[in-house]
């Protein structure tokens, strides 16, 4: 137990890191050009009523009194009011982060589905055709932009097919989970790329290790050998390796999102930036920050699951 | 006794589209019931592909068995499926428990493993059973033992509980692969008395592999010299060491380290001049772990050694590892922060005046390291190798650099020729010389040797331990040499100082503390060090059973 002890003394860390990343999204958007009060109210505007907006969105008053009132907002709850929306920007954020939330998970889940089997018959017939086939795949699929993948994707299953939706989220689970199947394929086919190659790796130096010999030399058959010895140990990497994708993810839903037309914190971001909407920016960006920093300490978390070895 | 085990014309082959070369070269041998037999050999002498061989787990699949068989109490297994056999009839162990166990699997699951698929048992016998082995081989608290990780354990007992895993399903037979190379003395003689007990009590068959002839004299019944692939020769261990027939033998029993030497003269130094070394009270420690609101832990490596060594001395520093040896050594050169207590150099005080020492020690002093290979660098010839150093210590004139490679190269007994030659193309042997030819580049005074003969063979351990005797007999040269290895210090050094847990425990001439130690913990080390004689047993005694954990 005493190697799960960071789990309780963690936390105290994050405080520091998002303080830090609080400033420097809030320093960043405002270095953006552009007046939200003048996009708001467009290019007629008046003078007075464009200083009346600014006075009461507090946008007249030096960058550290609104960071200061910033603070005060999260201190009770709140994010500030958006200027787009008119609504708080945490409420705003709250409606939109399961769509995005769903999306990450339908993307990992089909990345692990396509990537552990793929990986499992490279590394165990390494240098057969199948192999390079999937080295192929895998490496192509780092090298599609996501935009690009997921157009082809729309027009394959949408257009031609007509088996799922084009875009949009849906109602109903069901509804839903069917919405879910090309901008999750979207993610997973990219992501599960880096992991099979990740794993493939770890396998294949899994196989030919000492773990591997000495498990055979008491008569292991070879499946034994693999699922229970070689795949163990060549997952703890491939967790960090998640980790830093997942983190890396959550960033890019803005373009899936774009493409599919999915209501979650990405179009919500995007929105944000064209419209000079401080308040929902740096909050989405907080958002990210957080779900980031909570990923990683999730992936720590396996990783001492998985291997006894480590102390945090 | 019968013949459970033979081997009869074996031959395996490297073969891929350029060449075929034989490995193994019509290899007979047979293995009687309830027999150690021997297997001995230098590095790439065949005999773990051997044994690999028996058990069909050959390492690539560019080898292959050209002809011979082998048979299993009359039964040709080669070539037949070996799942049946590998854990059931035949077990294994290996020279490094560490990597061979699952690091991530509990040592109980790994000895249940093979007891639920050979014998079928569920998963609570199993773990009976587990149990019960773990007391065998002598963990003191199996209950606990079989739910923790390897990482948990010693080396000594990691040993131990491979021996459990590859005995877990009874088998008849068991190869043990350098089975002590990886551990401290005194561990190895526990691991060796814990095999011949084991075969006592269960009738278990032991093929035994090593490089050291002092280990099969202490344990086998027979032994089998194997060099180039063939086996040379063949028999009892008694006849064998007494009267070798075949010149290699011969060169192997000359060349063990508990062999004396035939110049083993004790000189000793006067001690009327001035150290060169004056160590008082020194101190290290080192921080380790600790993070962000979670303390610091400090682990002591040197606990107030004081020490003085003499120009024109050989010094052994021998302790197990952990001992705090290498730590020394470091600190002596100023490469480690010292925590307290001071050293001195030549009389100039490293702790006070350290940019001072530091330039006397660099010029004066130079290090051998343990890893010849890697301790030189893998894109420069042994000339530029050399030649940098020349340059760098600016006492040789440019054009007299080439002329003082060869007298280097001469000197560690390296052909000139050698000046062109990257490490890659050297072997193990020929890189230390490089390496101590790098060493004396500088000239020094003083020479610091840190394990440097511990990754060679035999034969080739015996021509560095020789040349280094010839360097100081030759030059005056002081030597500070560190090895685990006690039997090459006894053969070297004519002072020796025991370290254990950080501190010296002795200091004395060689011949006072290997004839009569004065302190309990040395009189077991030497009695540990596997002798060539047979009659000359291992320390015998109750088995030490110590449950350490390392966590």
């Amino acid at each position: 137990m005493r190697r799960y002890r960071f789990v309780l003394f963690r936390p105290f860390q994050f405080l520091p890191v998002l303080f830090g990343i609080s400033i420097i999204t809030f320093v960043l958007v405002r270095l953006i050009p552009g007046d939200p009060a003048r996009i708001l109210l467009g290019t007629r505007a008046t003078p007075t009523a464009i200083a009346n907006i600014r006075a009461q969105y507090g946008l007249d008053e030096p960058m550290w009194v609104q960071y200061l009132y910033f603070l005060k907002n999260l201190a009770s709850g709140e994010m500030g009011k958006s200027t787009l929306y008119k609504v708080d920007t945490l409420k705003l954020i709250v409606t939109r982060i399961e769509p995005t939330l769903a999306l990450v998970v339908a993307g990992v889940v089909l990345a692990l589905v396509i990537a552990v089997p793929f990986a499992a018959i490279s590394a165990r017939r390494q240098g057969t055709a199948a192999d390079h086939a999937i080295r192929i795949v895998s490496t192509a699929g780092i090298g599609f932009p996501s935009f690009w993948l997921g157009a082809m994707l729309i027009i394959l299953f949408a257009v031609r097919l007509d088996w799922l939706p084009v875009s949009g989220y849906g109602e109903r689970l069901g509804d839903k989970l069917l919405h879910l199947i090309l901008p999750g394929l979207t993610i997973a086919l990219s992501l599960s790329a880096v992991i099979t190659r990740s794993l493939r790796a770890g396998m294949i130096a899994g196989l030919s290790s000492d773990v591997a010999v000495a498990a055979r030399a008491r008569g292991m058959p070879e499946s034994v050998v693999f699922w229970r010895h070689v795949v163990p140990n060549a997952l703890v990497p491939t967790v960090n390796l998640l980790a830093v994708n997942i983190g890396w993810l959550i960033g890019g839903t803005v373009v899936v999102e774009s493409v599919f037309a999915v209501p979650g914190l990405g179009q919500l971001m995007v929105r944000g930036i064209f419209s000079r909407d401080y308040m929902v920016v740096q909050g989405v960006a907080l958002t990210f920050a957080v779900a980031t920093v909570l990923i990683n300490f999730l992936a720590d978390i396996i990783t001492v699951a998985l291997d006894p070895r480590v102390e945090i | 006794m019968s013949v459970q085990l033979e081997i009869a014309g074996l031959a395996v082959a490297f073969r891929d589209h350029r060449e075929e070369r034989p490995l193994l070269e019509d290899v007979s041998l047979s293995l009687e019931r309830g027999e150690i037999l021997g297997l001995v050999g230098e590095s790439g002498s065949g005999k773990s592909l051997l044994c690999r061989t028996i058990i069909g787990l050959i390492p690539s699949r560019k080898l292959r068995v050209t002809q011979g068989s082998v048979r299993l109490d009359g039964d040709e297994i080669l070539g037949r499926d070996m799942q049946a056999v590998r854990g059931r009839r035949i077990g294994m162990i290996f020279q490094n428990p560490t990597s061979h166990l699952d690091p991530v699997m509990t040592i109980g699951r790994q000895i249940s493993e093979g007891l639920r698929h050979h014998k079928g048992l569920d998963d609570r016998t199993a773990r009976a059973e587990a149990i019960a082995l773990l007391t065998q081989v002598g963990f003191p608290d199996p209950a606990r033992a079989v739910t923790s990780y390897a990482h948990q354990f010693s080396g000594g007992m990691r040993q131990r509980a491979m021996i459990a895993i590859a005995l877990a399903c009874d088998p008849e037979i068991l190869i043990a692969d350098e089975p002590t190379t990886a551990l401290d003395v005194t561990v190895q003689a526990q691991i060796l008395r814990l095999l011949m007990e084991l075969r006592d009590r269960r009738g278990l068959s032991i093929i035994l592999i090593t490089h050291d002839l002092g280990v099969v004299a202490q344990t086998c019944d027979r032994i089998a010299v194997m060099r180039h692939g063939k086996v040379v020769e063949v028999g009892e261990k008694r006849a064998l060491l007494a009267a070798p027939q075949h010149p290699y033998t011969r060169e192997l029993i000359a060349s063990h380290p508990s062999m004396p030497h035939p110049e083993d003269a004790v000189i000793t130094h006067p001690h009327d001049r001035r150290p060169i070394f004056e160590i008082d009270d020194l101190d290290v420690s080192f921080p380790v772990g600790g993070g962000f609101l979670t303390g610091k832990r400090e682990v002591r490596a040197l606990k107030g050694v004081s020490l003085r060594i003499w120009p024109g001395e050989t010094v052994g520093i021998v302790g197990e590892s952990g001992s705090g040896k290498s730590t020394l050594a470091r600190a002596m050169l100023g490469l480690t922060r010292v925590s307290a207590g001071d050293i001195a150099f030549d009389g100039n005080v490293l702790t006070k005046d350290r940019d001072k020492t530091l330039k006397h020690l660099r010029s004066d002093a130079a290090m051998v390291f343990q890893d010849p290979f890697n301790s030189l660098n893998p894109r420069l010839t042994i000339g530029q190798t050399l030649a940098e150093v020349l340059k760098t210590q600016g006492e040789t004139r440019s054009d007299k650099i080439p002329s003082r490679i060869g007298e280097l190269l001469d000197l560690v007994g390296l052909d000139r020729s050698f000046a062109a030659r990257r490490p890659r193309s050297l072997s193990g042997g020929q890189c230390q010389r490089a390496g101590i030819a790098r060493a004396l580049a500088v000239n020094p005074r003083v020479i610091i040797a840190d394990e440097c003969v511990a990754a060679l063979d035999v034969t080739i351990q015996a021509q560095i331990v020789d040349l280094f005797r010839d360097l100081t007999q030759r030059t005056g040269l002081t030597l500070v040499f560190i090895a685990h290895d006690l039997a090459i210090v006894r053969n070297l050094c004519e002072r020796v100082i025991v370290m254990h847990h950080g501190e010296i425990v002795e200091d004395g001439p060689s011949a006072r503390v290997f004839h009569q130690p004065e302190r309990r913990y040395t009189a077991q080390l030497i009695a540990a060090i596997p002798d060539i004689n047979p009659d000359r047993p291992i320390n015998c005694g109750p088995p030490s059973t110590q449950q350490e954990y390392v966590t």
